[in-house]
């Protein structure tokens, strides 16, 4: 029988590969908006550890501006310059779509 | 993704688990882990944060975490705020020159049609999630004393909705709703006043009372006999928590909002402002 003390520490530990997983991903990634979500993925799996781990002031506070603000910030840059990385001028009037 | 990036992730996720195993199991030598136990100055935080029994050392608020934010460290957050005002002033400073005003006007007819904006699933769902947003971010912001949350976490999570608004629809569909750059500053202002006037608040009535007061104080202290009264018409306000926090609301939110507006002017017009101030 496992406890539920176990449970959650597993439940953490999944949690910490997924945030792990999505930040690989959003390193890695060429399209800056898919790169975006993976990040907007890693503060989710972030957030569930900070309730987890007793600081719901913190998780409060990472909600909006982790997963709303900026990500908002970054697409607005994203936006205004372009969309794939590496790639200069090659995607002229695309980055705006 | 190739074979060579997803082994390069396994191994990843295998390094990491190991260690953390070696390091539970004390394989890496005798860490300090956390005590399980509540710490010394902990358990001073909680026991004096709401004890009325106390009344020259208690915060009176039972949220230890906002308790210790805006009046055991009450400094500390001043200057957090003012770093990120500092910011803001740095982006109003950046875009200075641009009228808002004159583009709402002069994309009056243009933006009108259905083809501006995303999709009507989008728009419905925007117009049913603005207010549920921002009564959402009122009750963490105005609870702040009493349940987990505070100014920042509520003026953040309301700039969210006007953010949503940009987004779906457009900047003109708020600038034409008066969500433009001076009321966002005019609100600004007004919680940073707000948070200015709360932290001398107390040193004006010692002043006018000839008694010892401190900046930055809450409840009365030994050698500070005058402090904010912790309850209004029966409901505990922890005296400066309640003020700070909706001051720090206001300023955060519309801190953010003006911001975000800043963001979204179109790029062209901004490079045509800039280049037409290095001709003159």
């Amino acid at each position: 029988m496992i406890g539920l003390n176990t449970l959650t520490y597993l439940f953490m530990a999944l949690t910490s590969v997924i945030s792990l997983i999505a930040t690989y991903l959003a390193v890695l990634e060429k399209d800056l908006i898919r790169a975006v979500v993976y990040s907007a993925l890693q503060s989710t799996a972030y957030t569930i550890l900070f309730y987890l781990l007793m600081a719901p002031d913190i998780a409060l506070v990472y909600v909006p501006v982790a997963v709303g603000l900026y990500p908002a910030v970054i697409l607005f840059l994203v936006k205004k310059t372009e969309r794939i990385d590496g790639e200069l001028g090659s995607v002229e009037g695309d980055g705006g779509k | 993704m190739n074979v060579k990036k997803a082994l390069i992730l396994v191994s990843l996720i295998i390094l990491v688990l190991t260690l953390s195993a070696a390091f539970t199991s004390s394989a890496l030598g005798h860490y300090p882990l956390p005590l399980s136990g509540v710490r010394w100055l902990a358990s001073w935080y909680l026991y004096t944060t709401l004890n009325p029994q106390y009344p020259k050392f208690t915060a009176m608020s039972p949220e230890a975490v906002t308790a210790i934010v805006w009046d055991y460290r009450g400094l500390d957050t001043l200057f957090e705020t003012a770093v990120f005002f500092l910011a803001i002033v740095g982006a109003l400073a950046l875009m200075r020159g641009i009228s808002l005003k004159s583009l709402a006007e002069s994309n009056e007819t243009t933006t009108e049609g259905a083809g501006s904006g995303l999709s009507l699933i989008s728009k419905t769902a925007a117009k049913l999630l603005t207010p549920l947003i921002i009564a959402v971010s009122a009750s963490i912001a105005l609870h702040g004393h009493l349940t987990p949350g505070g100014g920042f976490q509520g003026g953040s999570a309301a700039a969210v909705a006007p953010l949503l608004l940009l987004v779906i629809f457009s900047v003109y569909f708020l600038l034409r709703r008066g969500i433009s750059e001076k009321p966002m500053l005019t609100l600004r202002t007004a919680g940073l006043l707000g948070i200015y006037l709360t932290a001398l608040a107390v040193v004006f009535t010692g002043l006018v009372t000839g008694v010892n007061a401190y900046v930055f104080q809450n409840q009365p202290k030994f050698d500070a006999p005058v402090g904010i009264p912790a309850y209004l018409f029966n409901t505990l306000v922890s005296g400066s928590l309640f003020l700070f926090n909706l001051s720090e609301y206001l300023a955060v939110a519309g801190g953010f909002t003006l911001v975000f507006i800043l963001l979204s002017i179109p790029e062209e017009l901004v490079m045509s402002l800039i280049r037409g101030e290095e001709h003159e």
